[in-house]
This record gives C-alpha cells, structure tokens and sequence, in this order.
C-alpha cells in the first residue's frame, strides 16, 4: 500500500498537554483520558480522524477500535469534518413547541444543507441535536459552543450574515421564563417580533 | 446456601449466580448475552426473575412471617436479571409466576422488533437461540408497525467471517470475547441507541481466535464465511470428535453433509480448550475436500501409474518386497497419525523384522516431562515461563495462560455443566501480566501481554537455558551467558526468584527449544532448578503418543529422514520429502517406494506405488495431547472414495504376505493398546483422561549432536498448516499466505517488499511464501512456517536462489 498522506501527529509537540490530561487521573485509570484527548483533537481539527484514533489508542493504551467505539457514542464528535460554523439546533420538546423544526427549515433553505452536512465552502454544519438544556429560552441554537436563545426569523437571518462575514456576534442575553410581557417567547415560525 | 426456586429447594455454593441455581433445579429460563467462561452482563434483560430474600433483624434473629412463623420473604421491587445476582442464604427465585411470564414475553417482542424475518434463508436457523427463545417464551405476535433498522447485511469482518449487521441483537458477545479471552480488543460496540452496530478499525480481525464469535453469537450475525449458505443445521452430520491440528486436543464438533465437511465449530472439553478453538483448527479443514485427493490404490506400470484394487496394490507390493530383506525396509508416519496407526506401524515392522521405524516430525528432545503440567495446571499457574511462540504452537495454551493472567479458577461443574455466569469474571479484569515472561527469538504475540519478555538470539535456546540454571545456582554470569539471556540480567534474576517461589509453576517450553536435544536437556534441568513443572509442546497432534508407544527407530541412523538413504524400500504416510530436490534424486534410486498420501505430492508422483489416505477428519483412533491425555478421535461421514487409514495399509500388506497382523484394524490394535497400556481405549470418555501408566516408556534412541548450527532463517511453527494452506482458500486469505519475515533493513537489502511473492531454496527444500517486512524479527533473521518435512529450528537458506515475482501495483484511477 502505498501512503499519499502522511499525518503528523498530532500530540507530537504537545507533550505537556498530554501530561497534564494524564495526571488527572490514576494510572489505573488511564484510560479516562480518551475524552479530554478526543476533545483536544477536536477542538483543533473540528473533527476526528482514524489517524488520530489510533494515536490516541496508543497514548491511553488501548485499541483504535474502542476509541471508535467511544467516539461514536457520542453525537458530539464528529468523524467527518464538520463545517466553521457547526449549527446545532436542539429539536427536544420544548424548542420543538417553539418552532425548533420551522427553524431547521429555514436554515436548510438558507444554506442549502441538511442535518449531518457539510456545505461545500466548509463555512456551515447543520445537526439536530437533543436538548441543549436552555428550555426556557426555546428556541435555541449553538454556533460551535455558543449558545443563540430565543431564536426568531430575523435574528436568525442577521447571525447567518454575521458568519457569513466571519463575525460571530455577541448572544444577546435572554433571561428564561418568562412567558408575558417585554420577553414574551415569540414561535419561530409565529409573528416577527419587532426587535433584532 | 439454601435456595428455592420454584418450590424446589436446592444447596448451593456461595458465589452462585441466580440464573445458574435455576438451571441447577432443572428449570429453565432464557438468555442471550451470559456465556459459559465470560463475564455475565445483564445486557439482553431476557433472563429476568421474580427474587426474593429473607432479612435479619437488628440481633441477626431472621424476620419471620406472622402468618407462617417462617422466615418472611422480602422481594426485590423489581424483577431482577439472574444471570447478575448472587445467591444468598434463603433466596427464593420465581420464573414461573405472571408477572415473569409478561417481562419475557415482552423482551422477546423488544429483541424482535428490529430483527429481520429472513430465518428461511439464515444459515443458524433450526439452531438460533433467538428463534428457540422467540417460540418458547414470546407470544408470537408483533404490534411494531413502524420499519425496521436497515442496514448491511453482507459485511466481510474479516475473510473468515461474514457480519449481518441487520441481526445482531446487541448481546456484546462477541465484543466481550475478545477482550476476555484472547484480551485483543478487537471488536467493539459503534454508535448508539438503535444504531448500535459492532465494528472495527482494523483491516480484519487480527486474532487466530476470531472463529470462536461465530459459536457464541445467539443469532445469525456472525457466520463461518466459508460454510455461509452451504447447510440447515437439521441437514448436518454432527461428530464429536478431537482435533488433529496441533498437540493441545481440542474438542470439536465436525459438521458434514452429503459426504462433504461444512464446518468445524467448538466443542466443551472443559479440562482443554473450553469451549474456544483457533482459526487454524476451525477454518484448516477445507483442503479434505480438494478435487484432486486420491481416491484410489495406483501402481506404477510401464512408467504410468494406473488405479488398481487395494488387494493389487498389497500383492504388488508383497511381491517387490520378497526381493528384500525386510530390514531393508523403512517405514514413517506423520506425527498425526492416530495410536492405533503406530501399532500398525510397529506390526508391520516387526513382521518385516525392521528397525527403520520412525514419525515425523520429531523433535530432537524428547516430549516426555518428567513432571509433567496439565492444562489446568497452566491455567492457575503462579508463575509461567514460555519459551517458545504458542500462539501459533498451539493457541489454546495461548488462551488457558491468559486464563492465568487472570486469576480466575476454572468453575466448578455445576449439575447443568458449566455455570453459565461466573460472577467471579468481570469485564475488563486486572491481569497479572508480571507472572508471565515469554522468551522467543523474535517478537511473539504473547510478550503483549507478558510482564517481561526475552529476546535471545536464534538457535539460542539452550545457552538461555543454562544461563538461567546458573542464575539459579547463585552464580555469577559470564559475557556470553549474559548475552544469552536476550533482557537484562535483573529481569532474569527475577524471573529465576518467581519461578523458584512459586507454587505452582510452570515452564512451556515450545518447538524451537525441543528442536535441539542439549536446549531441551537444558530445559529441563532448568525446571528441576526451579521446581517447577514442564508442558512440552510437540510438533503435531499425536507427537507425545507416538513417542509415547515408541514409534521409534532402532538406531539413530534409521531415523527420518536419515533413513530415505538408509532403506532400500520405503513406505511413507503422509510426507513429502521429495520437496528437496535432492531427497527426490536419492528416492528415485529406492528399489520400492510406497507413497500413503491423500494427494498425489511430489514424493507421491515419483513412487511405485501410491495408497489413498484418509483425513485427519476420516479416521477412527486416539490421539495423545501434549498433557499426556488420551482423546478420541471418530470418523466423520466424509466422501473419502477407497481411502484407508494407516492400519487399512497394515490389514491389506498383512493379507498379502499372509498373515493377519496386529493393528490391521482399529479394534485390533486397541487389543495390543489394551494389553500395553491397561487402558481401554474404545470406552474412552469424550473429555478422555490423563492415565497413569504402569509401562514404561520406550527410550529414546541416544544420539550424538552436532553442534547447533547456525543459519540465517528460523522454521517457526504456525497456526495455520502451510502444506494445505494453498487448499484452504478462506484460511490462506485471512492469513495472507505462507509467510516469509523479513526485518525492514534486510529486505531493503535483498530487493523485496512488503507482499511480494518470492520462491527461494531453505535448507535444500523450494519454498514458496509471501514476504512480510516486519520489526518483529530482528535484522539477519527471517522466520518461515514449518512444514512437516521441515520442522521448527534455525536452517540456512540460500538467498542467491531468492526468485522475487513481479509485484502488482493496483493504482486507482
């Protein structure tokens, strides 16, 4: 077989962070260090390749198989690369009340992707993810790991300019529960609230 | 420990797993992810039960009912899994009352939702635990209307193994095996939820025990994919038999149908193999099928050789022999030829009045322990010493030190067998690696999971030995023995203090250390140093038998293959020395060669007489494991045209030259094993026994040894049997062909990559092989596999004869 790609490792100049990760667990338990490992790979690469699964395997000895077995697990990995701005949209009861299935719509449409995809650009991911734990901010979305509550149309439009300009804008603050006055929680797919 | 389950009132040992005590009382109740030697889970929720227990009060006085004044029972609020619960002192377990009757059922309805209907065309159906389960404990109807789980329903694991993916119901049997048993984690759970599926990253599975998940997987995910659509389970022939592929015996199970064998599962032999086999043994079995084996006798008659009848062919053959002096005769069986063989053997050449009696191959020690080890003795050894690669050896002892490792006694036999969950075994056990030390001139499979391993140079074996004995004299070392020892001397020191405080020890000493009379010698007063006892491993399967019943020659001269010059006739079983083209110049020069084979091999073509021989598969007899352990072997029903077993050739010849000769028949020659042994061999239980034999053994002829020589390639055994590996298709795949091991530098050095095909002349045989760059062989070593005809030890190959074939590069476009 001939390799066309040779990787370098990742971890290779990054002793003092394997160390660190390791020494917060016992030796016997070594192999806890899988997830701070993966997420390390991820943070950097916004996913996780084979490659990577097998040296992680071999930094907290075990096989690249149970890597995969753990990686997979969670939906929070990836596998494939996923796009700059990896959208996550809670579909879980109580955004899914708040319009959370009108608002994947619009963004499919915006973007042209679907759950689990990659536009071609690599600027956007989309995925359907389960309660995010902001119920009382339905609907809601992540943009990498920030948190967008309360998501309406327009504001939805004005964050997918903003990224499309590579701005991440600041998550307007929302304070959750409330139901009546100024807050009152507007359906995504309901009437445009006036403000953005 | 008093327990009742179901009114029945039973006594069992403390440790007891629930689901076990309701076999014990006969009763039933289902499972699929517990199985016997592996860790209970209580994934598959399928084995629940209504449990109960008494309790005591604050003075430890029991809570009695007031009704009854008996203890009250206090049940568990939910039903409970038993394969996961501990018997207690007055447990009582329900698998009779409703509420149980409802859990199963709708477990089975759970389990069945996203499992496809395609019994019909399933190859474990009529032998399914689902399908048995589904219709002993489920209601037969579905109320899950919505699609089921699609997915792959042909995907290759390996090339040994097929995986239907739509199946699998997620029991993790498979997944445990092999992080339990062999401890490769090979397989594993990927995804979630109802997208579960089990997978790997690895190319195939790289394991010589992967065969053993298509025994244990419940359903029909995982099947043999060399027996894949070729039976129903109710169509086959199942014989119960022991396995000839390496010394260990290993229970098996041969499935055949219409004459043909299908398959080659696992049998229990709870003192051997469990219930595991290796790849070799399962999936080495397709070449007894090969279009072109022998069917009939063939003399040779104007240059041809022309099928005769066998009574021809023995009337030829008694003809040619009148000429001669019968002790001009030589006559050798291969080391897996059955005990009942060897007496025909020694018949015969006891009629001929010939000392050129001999089987092959034989290593130069003898495999006689003078404090012998059993199995189970490996098992829950202290301390392990190996020298030797096992895992290719014999794959079980691979398995039974891993055992070892563990810590775990073998289970006591419960009245239903095994316990079907030994509480005692968890996932992920801690392993004492630092009781095993493995020594091997390359880097073996089992020094993974070994606490200190040696590597010593090639031929080396009894310089490591003697070496050893010194440190455990209390002397010092000199350079050279120092350099022997293949690690530091601090390690060996060690490995001398366990082995010598352990209680029970024990030292496996493999082919490359028997290959040489003084490492052997060696070896064993090492042991006698240490105190500790020996599992020698010989070559085949019935290489303690034969040299047990002194299947030997009178002299050394006439040992094989000294005797292929010495003889002037020769009737050879199951060899092919002619490979070297020189042996194959001095045959043609016999006055009379008789050729017992099942194919028509190189010696075959240049004989005068060629013999049909029965398979390994084929054959009536007993076979002596490597613990000395006498195991039945039976005949499977198995197309086999005219071919005879070795005492068929004794009855024919014997009847020829007019005499009825002892061993011209399986029952005969057990008359003579009777008599010699005070063994009846035709009552020999399926597990067989370890006798204690009053007769001696035959000694061993005395020899004087030539120095070692040195050589540049190491013949080292293999699982997979390479004279038939070119027969067995899906073997030779998965394995990837006969390997010749080069160390990266040297095969920069001699021009070849990694998969080429070279052809090249070791120790005066042709061999074929497929090149393998590897580290594990360290550089100016190369290992190739042993052949019958060539035996495990150091050889020098001439690499000017190295032909390289051309090698394809496939370039996607």
């Amino acid at each position: 077989m001939i390799e066309l790609e040779t990787t370098t490792p990742f971890f290779q100049d990054k002793q003092e962070v394997v160390d660190e990760i390791l020494s917060r667990y016992p030796e016997e338990g070594r192999r806890s260090a899988l997830m701070p490992l993966l997420w390390e790979v991820q943070r950097a690469e916004r996913y996780i390749s084979e490659a990577r699964m097998h040296e992680i395997a071999e930094i907290v000895g075990i096989t690249a198989t149970e890597v995969k077995g753990v990686l997979s697990f969670y939906s929070t990995y990836h596998e494939q690369p996923v796009g700059r701005y990896h959208i996550q949209i809670c579909s879980t009861l109580s955004c899914a009340l708040a319009g959370a299935d009108e608002m994947y719509d619009h963004l499919v449409n915006e973007l042209g992707i679907v759950n689990g995809e990659t536009d071609a650009e690599g600027r956007f991911s989309l995925q359907k993810a389960e309660c995010v734990g902001s119920c009382g901010t339905a609907p809601v979305l992540l943009v990498n790991d920030t948190y967008y509550e309360r998501v309406t149309k327009s504001r939805c439009r004005h964050l997918l300019e903003a990224l499309r300009r590579d701005e991440m804008p600041e998550p307007w603050r929302e304070r959750g529960g409330d139901n009546e006055g100024a807050e009152k929680a507007t359906p995504f797919g309901g009437a445009e609230g006036g403000e953005a | 420990m008093k327990v009742v389950v179901n009114d029945i009132e039973l006594d069992l040992a403390p440790g007891t797993s629930a689901i076990d005590a309701v076999f014990a009382a006969g009763d039933d109740v289902p499972y699929f992810c517990s199985q016997e030697y592996m860790s209970p889970i209580g994934a598959c929720r399928m084995c629940l039960a209504r449990v109960g227990s008494p309790r005591k009060d604050r003075d430890g006085n029991w809570i009695l009912d007031e009704e009854t004044g008996e203890p009250k029972i206090f049940w568990f609020p939910n039903l409970m899994a038993t394969c996961t619960t501990q018997v207690t002192e007055g447990m009582v377990i329900d698998t009779r009352s409703e509420a149980v009757k409802n859990a199963q059922n709708s477990m089975v309805e759970f389990t069945l939702i996203n499992h496809p209907l395609d019994c019909p065309v399933c190859d474990k159906g009529g032998a399914c635990e689902l399908q048995d389960r589904a219709y002993e404990y489920g209601d037969g109807l579905s109320r899950f209307e919505f699609d089921k789980r699609r997915s792959e329903k042909h995907h290759e694991l390996s090339e040994l193994i097929t995986l239907d993916r739509e199946r699998c119901i997620h029991c993790k049997r498979c997944v445990r095996f092999f992080e339990e048993v062999p401890g490769d984690e090979v397989l594993d759970f990927i995804e979630r939820g109802s997208h579960t599926y089990i997978g790997t990253v690895d190319a195939g599975l790289p394991s010589n025990f992967s065969g053993n998940i298509t025994d244990i997987c419940p359903v029909g995910a995982l099947l043999d994919a060399s027996s894949r659509f070729r039976g129903r389970n109710w169509e086959y022939d199942h014989t119960r038999t022991t396995s000839m592929d390496d010394a260990t015996g290993s229970a098996v199970i041969v499935d055949a149908r219409t004459g043909r064998i299908e398959r080659v599962k696992a049998a229990l032999n709870p003192d051997v193999n469990k219930t595991w086999i290796d790849d070799g043994t399962r999936f080495g079995h397709e070449y007894v099928d090969s279009p072109d084996r022998l069917t009939r006798p063939m003399v040779r008659r104007n240059g041809e050789l022309q099928p005769v009848t066998w009574p021809e062919a023995a009337a030829y053959v008694a003809e040619r022999l009148k000429g001669l002096s019968g002790k001009d005769v030589g006559i050798v069986l291969r080391a897996d030829s059955t005990l009942e063989e060897g007496v025909a053997a020694l018949a015969l050449a006891e009629k001929l009045g010939t000392g050129q009696v001999d089987h092959a191959p034989r290593p130069a020690g003898s495999l006689l322990p003078s404090r012998p080890a059993t199995l189970t003795d490996l098992a829950t050894a202290d301390a392990i010493f190996v020298v030797g690669d096992v895992t290719e050896e014999a794959g079980i002892l691979d398995l039974r030190i891993k055992d070892a490792l563990k810590g775990v006694t073998p289970p006591e036999l419960l009245p239903h067998g095994v316990p079907i969950a030994d509480l005692r075994l968890k996932e992920r056990m801690p392993r004492r690696a630092e009781i095993l030390t493995v020594a091997a001139p390359y880097r073996v499979d089992l020094m993974r999971h070994a606490g200190a391993s040696h590597l010593y140079p090639a031929g080396g074996e009894a310089e490591l030995f003697r070496a050893l004995t010194a440190l455990a004299g209390g002397g010092q070392l000199t350079d050279e023995q120092r350099a022997a020892l293949g690690a530091d001397e601090a390690a060996a020191r060690q490995l001398v203090d366990r082995l010598r405080s352990a209680s029970d020890g024990v030292l496996v000493v493999g082919g490359f250390a028997l290959a040489r009379r003084e490492a052997a010698e060696a070896a064993r007063a090492f042991a006698r140093a240490v105190g500790v006892k020996e599992l020698l491993v010989g070559p085949m399967a019935n290489s303690h038998g034969l040299e047990l019943l002194g299947v030997l020659p009178s002299h050394e001269r006439y040992a094989f293959p000294g005797m292929l010059q010495e003889a002037k006739a020769l009737i050879v079983s199951h060899l092919d020395p002619a490979k070297d083209p020189d042996v194959a110049a001095s045959l043609k020069e016999r006055e009379l060669l008789v050729v017992h084979d099942m194919f028509l091999t190189e010696t075959a073509r240049l004989a005068d007489v060629v013999l049909p021989a029965r398979s390994v598969y084929e054959k009536d007899g007993t076979v002596v494991n490597l613990e000395g352990r006498f195991l039945p072997v039976r005949a499977a029903p198995v197309e086999a045209g005219q071919a005879e077993d070795f005492t068929g050739v004794v009855r024919y010849l014997g009847e020829a030259l007019g005499e009825r000769l002892e061993g011209r028949s399986v029952r005969s020659a057990r008359r003579v094993l009777k008599r010699r042994l005070e063994l009846d061999l035709a009552e020999l239980p399926d597990n067989g026994v370890i006798p204690r034999l009053k007769a001696r053994p035959a000694p061993k002829v005395t020899t004087r040894e030539a120095p070692a020589a040195g050589g540049n390639v190491l013949i080292a055994p293999s699982m997979a049997r390479v004279e038939y590996l070119h027969r067995n298709p899906h073997l030779n795949a998965a394995v990837g062909g006969p390997k010749l091991s080069v160390n990266p530098a040297d095969a920069e050095g001699l021009g070849v990559m990694d998969g080429a095909e070279v052809r090249l002349r070791v120790g005066g045989v042709w061999r074929d092989a497929v090149v393998r760059v590897t580290e594990a062989v360290p550089a100016g070593l190369m290992t190739l596999p042993a052949l019958p005809e060539q035996g495990v030890g150091l050889v020098q190959a001439d690499l000017g004869s190295l032909v390289v074939d051309q090698v394809r590069l496939e370039v996607a476009s």
